[in-house]
């Protein structure tokens, strides 16, 4: 027989059972399909979380007070003298005190009520702040106690609609201050409250709220590069300010927090790794469904068809040339099945993230390409097994056992 | 050793051997449970004989057929094909034998589904290891032709009518201008009429030299043969050559 005929007589067969060639063909298109569109929305979302913390520096740390609230009450420990002892610390730098303000806003008609920091220069570095216009705040505007504020790119939006909000005077409580410049955007939903930030200098935010013993939040970063060693700085330098011993570092004991963003990332990169996790489990069930049900539709499909293989033999073909017929069939099947597969989950992802994409902002289609060939490759060795495996069985019989005499 | 003369063949009335067996045997196992369908068969057929095997059913003639015809193996004692041992032969010996030098035609005409007149007649072509390609189509037209299908190459198999279905399945067994026909109870579905043109067909077959063997179970169908073998309970019980009688038949009349 030749590879010719072969090949006709597999096309043959697949176009002579039409239904048949293409319930085989859907139901390895949704066994690929399922799975491919699983892991590739599952790493678009990954990629989306990931995006959106990766814009901050994770040697950036975090001090603030930490207790029981009292309704209303501010729960503050952190006191200047343990900001001048920090300051002090040789594994910190751009040190940024803040002490807040909750006053409401208003230019014109337009009011608002952000959260208002009172802070020095290097929050902006801490933060990974960008300028858009005008200028961040400097030591001159401190020292000064200048009446001036930097507004994040949501406030700046919400309070001058329709105007350049550089220069003009805005109402913070009963007290005016000039803009003096406006914060790039951060751009992704998780940082939106970032973005509507409003910053004015340190020392008239304590001057505001009569301050003379505690600060509300330190921003710092570690000098040298090992955050552990800075955080075990400054948490024994607290705890001893602060009176609390505390050698088995068990953070319940503390008053304060003392955190930095690697630690916040890792929280986050565990939440999107068991998502990542839940989703591969979600993806190799399918997987697991999707082969079943090609193992079923090609046993089935071929276990149909030992009459035309008894046929087949009784006018004189060999077992290879039936083995090499339902190989073929096999392998168009499996092929066009996963391609197209691939294609449609493909299609159906993007398009799926595309609307993400218009709700939430910032979702970009993910896809790596052992995701594809995956489920892919999976699904044409179980086709071509579970295709050829019964074929072999049929073709080991004699043509009239096959052809289903006696 | 029986006689493989080969050149004194294909002229009808030669006795050059083509199948021999000696204390055939065939039992069927279920489970270890033996149950044996044919017993100790001797039996000699020669190139351009005629044969019917009759028989009620369950009489194992079917599976006489078979073995003869390579579609199934047999479990005892011997069967020689032109001298050689069929069980000595390895699958692809007998792929071949079944592709070059035997053919069948099945009572349920198993032909492809949805495949055309031409496909299937076309089918044994393409297992054939010595016919080239070039020559399938004409060799293909040529069997529809003898069976008077011409008008109906290209239709499909499950368009045509039993009798017709038939025609297909004999043009399939000639295509590939085998030694021996095989035709399992080849009037069985069919209607009386219908039924005697598959007769026709294999009685034309014989005159151009092909070894006819047939099975069936009506007394009409096998006095179409020249020699009939009748089989009860997996033993033959009877072997008539009526080829000497039909001549003798035949000169008498010429004389008169």
């Amino acid at each position: 027989m030749l590879i010719k005929d072969t090949f006709s007589a597999a096309f043959e067969g697949l176009h002579r059972s039409r239904l048949r060639s293409m319930l085989t063909t859907l139901g390895i298109v949704i066994g690929v399909g399922s799975v491919v569109l699983m892991v590739s929305v599952g790493a678009s979302f990954e990629r989306y979380i990931l995006d959106q913390v990766e814009s901050f520096s994770g040697d950036t740390f975090e001090i603030h007070a930490k207790g029981i609230q009292d309704v209303g009450k501010d729960v503050l420990s952190i006191t200047f003298g343990d900001l001048e002892a920090i300051r002090d610390l040789t594994t910190v730098q751009n040190v940024a005190p803040a002490i807040f303000l909750t006053d409401r806003i208003s230019y014109g008609r337009e009011e608002i009520a952000p959260f208002i920091f009172g802070t020095t220069k290097e929050i902006f570095i801490n933060w990974s702040l960008k300028i858009d216009q005008g200028r961040l705040l400097t030591d001159g505007d401190d020292k000064g106690a200048k009446s001036v504020t930097v507004l994040g790119s949501q406030a700046a939006e919400d309070l001058f609609p329709n105007e350049n909000p550089l220069g003009k005077k805005i109402t913070v409580g009963s007290r005016k201050f000039t803009v003096v410049g406006v914060i790039e955007a951060m751009g992704s939903p998780l940082a939106e409250q970032m973005d509507s930030i409003v910053y004015v200098p340190f020392s008239v935010a304590k001057a505001i709220q009569g301050r003379s013993t505690y600060i509300d939040y330190i921003a710092l970063q570690s000098k040298g590069g090992d955050n552990e060693l800075t955080r075990r700085d400054i948490v024994a330098l607290l705890r001893q300010r602060h009176n609390i011993d505390n050698p088995e570092d068990d953070g319940d004991k503390d008053d304060f927090y003392a955190r930095s963003f690697e630690q916040a990332m890792d929280i986050i990169n565990t939440v999107t790794m068991s998502i990542t996790l839940f989703l591969g489990l979600i993806a190799g069930i399918s997987l697991l469904v999707g082969g079943v049900g090609i193992m079923n539709i090609m046993l089935v499909s071929v276990t149909e068809r030992t009459k035309e293989i008894g046929l087949r033999k009784a006018v004189g073909a060999r077992r290879m040339d039936i083995l090499l017929q339902f190989l073929l069939e096999a392998i168009v099947l499996t092929l066009l099945g996963g391609i197209i597969g691939v294609i449609g989950a493909l299609g159906f992802g993007l398009l799926l993230t595309a609307i993400a994409n218009k709700l939430l902002g910032g979702i970009t289609y993910a896809i790596t390409l052992s995701s594809i060939l995956l489920p892919l490759i999976t699904a044409i060795v179980v086709g071509l097994i579970f295709g050829i495996y019964p074929a072999r069985k049929a073709a080991k019989l004699s043509p009239i056992e096959a052809m289903g005499y006696e | 050793m029986p006689s493989t003369n080969h050149s004194n063949g294909l002229n009808g009335n030669g006795n050059s051997t083509l199948i021999e067996t000696r204390k055939l045997c065939k039992s069927y196992f279920n489970d270890e449970l033996e149950t044996p369908v044919l017993f100790d068969i001797d039996l000699t057929i020669n190139k351009n004989e005629f044969i019917a095997i009759m028989g009620p059913s369950g009489s194992g003639k079917s599976t006489l057929m078979h073995i003869l015809g390579f579609l199934d193996h047999h479990t005892g004692g011997e069967y020689l094909f032109h001298g050689k041992h069929a069980q000595e032969m390895d699958e692809d010996t007998l792929a071949k034998v079944r592709a070059t030098r035997v053919s069948f035609v099945f009572q349920a005409f198993n032909l492809l589904p949805r495949a055309s007149v031409l496909q299937n007649v076309m089918l044994p072509l393409i297992y054939h290891p010595t016919i080239p390609a070039s020559e399938r189509l004409e060799r293909t037209k040529k069997a529809i032709e003898a069976v008077d299908l011409t008008d109906h190459s290209d239709y499909l198999s499950n368009q045509l009518s039993g009798g017709q279905k038939q025609r297909v399945a004999i043009a399939r067994a000639l295509v590939t201008e085998p030694e021996v026909i095989f035709a399992d109870e080849p009037t069985g579905n069919l209607d009386s009429t219908s039924g005697i043109q598959v007769m026709q067909a294999l009685q034309e077959l014989h005159s151009n030299g092909h070894t006819i063997i047939l099975v069936t179970h009506e007394q009409a169908t096998a006095d179409h043969a020249d020699r009939i073998i009748e089989l009860f309970d997996g033993r033959i019980t009877k072997d008539t050559n009526k080829f000497k009688t039909r001549k003798a038949k035949r000169e008498n009349s010429l004389k008169k």
